[in-house]
């Protein structure tokens, strides 16, 4: 019997080398971590760590079977007048700790790549998760791919890995030599 | 023995002694610790005591039963044993346990060759020294030999060994018994909380306007007569007047307590070894966190002569304490004991670049006089050391970039020859797995890194399924750039989170300058085609050159950073060696 959601313990670790217009964040980072619109949970705001901030902070949250990505923000406060500002986001999809290489109820660390507004690479995410529930020994491709979230593809080359292609939106008016840092 | 080819400055500007937190010295030999390991000489060193036992000793003595004795040899680089240890004399038993006991350093990247051999003690030298005895006069019990990693690897520790006669490699039938001996091995230190800092320091006066500040720390203890024993150092910043350095670990017993008065110096680092103090200042363990609890600094301060007290000039900068945390370490050998395993894997480069492998000025051509080629060195010099820490020792083997026999080009064969599985047995195995699969398929290419890297990984996630206590170590021996970089960052990062090291030797005399990308020592975190990251660096690059004393020093280099990769993937994790 397969349940509806899943808990996902998710800790944001740390960030790096995060900029706003070329200048390094000088404080008060922060990371939402979003499942869909509704599903959010933010970490504290770290007042000290500037452009390499760390939280440290652990999220349990609940992950619906049919998810595909996680999406991380990271936001600054602007001083007291409680502005955010978005510095960089990074998608997580779900196949990248379901169905990979560690176990899923392992702890897995990973890293991703944080791209800003306008979609120039802003520094790097580090992040440890797990899930709390293995998924009950489904041996069909079917119940898993179904588990999953994933559309049952068909597999090219022999190969089992349903990868998931991340695009990165090109934006009108963009010069188009600045897409890379 | 120490293998100090490598070069003196490189050496001297890496951290020495507060990096690998399992890095331990016994008190009386700080200093010496220091020296050698700031001339350049990585690697995890930990002392270890060796005790001995025998049973079942040859009853020399008419009237009474043997006086025996144990003497160990080490083995030199030029293969010949130098003796280095005696035990005490036990008198009267065939069964005896000695109480001398003797310390090694363990070095985890070369294989340290032990000889140990049993003598009775003839009775009119009862009262001499044991240090004067002169062996050629006493009566011959027996030998035994062995590696150190062989004891260390062993769940308790303790190595039991047939004694033989000294013209016999290995026990026959026909040798007559001689009895076993055993060998226990100890690490020096038992207790092991470790403390963890990240320090930094601000404003730090330059010495003059033209030279830039590389400025570095040196922890010393003091210890009674104000005399200061150096504990560790950090690695040198370029160019930095505020610099914070990488996280120092520091055993508190190794230093005594937390109250034991440190000196933090900070010295501007000079090529010519005369390096300039900028400042210091006189804290305890104790203090340092007291410091990082209140997030304030210390001002440093200089010496100076003028004065009759010890007047000191204090300086604008400051020295603080960015994180102070303590817990306890376990070291590379408790993991040895609780059981974990190092698995080495093999593959090796088939493309065309390398040669016709039936002519000499191949890579890959096997010399009839028995001369290894450079692939079989690198196979060999890695291999010997890791065997040891593998219990089965059946080691995955395979190649790339050829053509078997009527089929496409393949870019993860089994160098075994086999379709099922891909293991040999013993270094042995892949040696013979690799001279016949040289004949028995076609080199072509590309160079392709992606397959072989996948494959391990696989073994390495159904491993870690298992909750197997298993740490992968793959050799991947290339003579070329490989063409498909980016799907090797892809497979690279995607096994970044895995208990998986990769060493890459390049052999050749090819440009490798762009497969140093791939370990992040020299380069980026690696990053994949869909903006994930590597977690963790698991790639070391080394190119493969021969150093005209015969013997190798970079395989060694590779080897070293193995323990520490292993210790910061289980720590991370919080795995325990008695988990």
């Amino acid at each position: 019997m397969e349940t509806e959601s899943r808990t996902l313990e998710i800790t944001i670790l740390s960030a790096e080398d995060l900029r706003i217009g070329n200048k390094p964040v000088k404080k008060n980072a922060f990371v939402i971590v979003s499942i869909d619109s509704f599903n959010n949970k933010a970490t504290k705001i770290d007042r000290y760590g500037g452009s390499y901030p760390s939280w440290n902070d652990k999220l349990v949250m609940d992950m619906p079977m049919q998810t595909s990505f996680i999406t991380l923000q990271v936001k600054y406060c602007k001083g007291s007048s409680g502005g955010e500002k978005p510095v960089g986001f990074a998608r997580i999809p779900v196949t990248d700790f379901i169905g990979g290489y560690s176990p899923e109820t392992c702890l897995q660390y990973l890293s991703y790549r944080l791209r800003d507004p306008k979609g120039l690479k802003n520094g790097i995410i580090n992040i440890c998760l797990r899930l709390k529930e293995a998924l009950h020994g489904c041996s069909s491709q079917a119940a898993a791919a179904s588990a999953s979230g994933i559309g049952l593809g068909i597999p090219i080359d022999g190969r089992r890995d349903l990868g998931v292609v991340t695009g990165i939106p090109i934006w009108s008016g963009y010069p188009s030599n600045s897409l890379s840092r | 023995m120490m293998g100090n080819c490598c070069s003196d400055v490189d050496g001297g500007m890496t951290a020495v002694g507060g990096t690998a937190p399992s890095t331990s010295a016994a008190n009386q030999n700080d200093a010496a610790d220091w020296y050698f390991k700031s001339r350049g000489m990585q690697g995890l060193f930990s002392q270890i005591e060796l005790s001995f036992s025998a049973t079942n000793l040859r009853d020399r003595d008419v009237f009474s039963k043997s006086d025996p004795m144990v003497v160990v040899y080490i083995q030199e680089r030029d293969g010949a044993f130098t003796e280095v240890f005696r035990t005490e004399v036990v008198l009267n038993s065939l069964n005896p346990t000695w109480i001398t006991k003797y310390t090694i350093t363990y070095q985890f990247e070369i294989v340290q060759i032990l000889l140990f051999r049993v003598f009775d003690v003839d009775t009119q030298f009862h009262n001499v020294a044991v240090k004067m005895l002169k062996l050629e006069e006493q009566q011959y019990l027996g030998e035994a030999s062995c590696a150190l990693s062989e004891i260390v690897s062993k769940p308790n520790r303790s190595l039991t060994l047939d004694l033989v006669q000294r013209e016999e490699s290995v026990p026959s039938i026909h040798s007559q018994h001689r009895g076993k001996l055993t060998v226990h091995a100890e690490e020096c230190f038992s207790s092991k909380t470790t403390a963890e800092m990240t320090l930094k320091c601000l404003n730090l006066e330059s010495k003059d306007l033209f030279s830039k500040t590389d400025p570095f720390l040196v922890i010393s203890k003091v210890v009674e007569n104000g005399i200061s024993i150096p504990v560790c150092k950090t690695e040198v910043l370029k160019n930095d007047l505020n610099p914070t350095w990488k996280s120092v670990f520091l055993n508190i017993e190794q230093i005594g307590s937390k109250d034991i008065p440190l000196v933090i110096e900070c010295f501007d680092f000079n090529s010519n070894g005369k390096h300039e103090l900028i400042g210091k200042v006189h804290k305890s363990l104790a203090d340092l966190e007291k410091l990082h609890s209140a997030r304030e600094g210390e001002n440093l301060f200089l010496p100076t002569l003028v004065g009759h007290d010890n007047q000191h000039k204090v300086l604008k900068s400051k020295l603080f304490v960015e994180k102070y945390s303590e817990t306890v370490q376990y070291t590379f050998l408790d993991y040895l004991a609780g059981g974990f395993e190092l698995n080495f894997m093999v593959a090796v480069d088939f493309t065309a670049s390398n040669g016709n492998p039936r002519l000499p000025d191949s890579l890959h051509y096997i010399d009839p006089s028995g001369r290894l080629n450079a692939y079989q060195k690198a196979i060999y010099e890695v291999g010997e050391v890791l065997q040891f820490y593998d219990a089965d020792k059946r080691f995955p083997a395979w190649g790339f970039g050829a053509r078997p026999i009527d089929g496409p080009v393949s870019h993860c064969f089994n160098l075994n020859g086999s379709s099922n599985y891909c293991e040999v047995e013993g270094i042995r195995g892949i040696m013979m797995a690799y001279t016949s699969a040289l004949f028995n398929v076609s080199l072509a290419g590309p160079t392709l890194f992606g397959h072989v890297i996948n494959r391990a990984a696989m073994i390495a996630s159904q491993s870690l399924a298992h909750d197997a206590k298993k740490y992968f170590v793959l050799l991947i021996i290339t003579d070329g750039v490989i063409t498909d970089l980016q799907e090797t960052k892809d497979a690279l990062v995607k096994a970044s989170d895995l208990p998986l090291s990769i060493l890459i030797v390049g052999v050749g005399g090819a440009d490798f300058k762009e497969m140093e990308i791939l370990d992040a020592d020299k380069g980026e975190r690696l990053e994949s085609s869909t903006g994930r990251v590597a977690s963790r660096d698991i790639v070391q690059f080394v190119p493969f050159r021969d150093v005209q004393n015969g013997r190798t020093c970079v395989v060694q280099s590779l080897l070293a950073e193995l323990p520490t990769q292993f210790l910061t993937y289980m720590r991370s994790r919080d795995i325990k060696p008695n988990s």
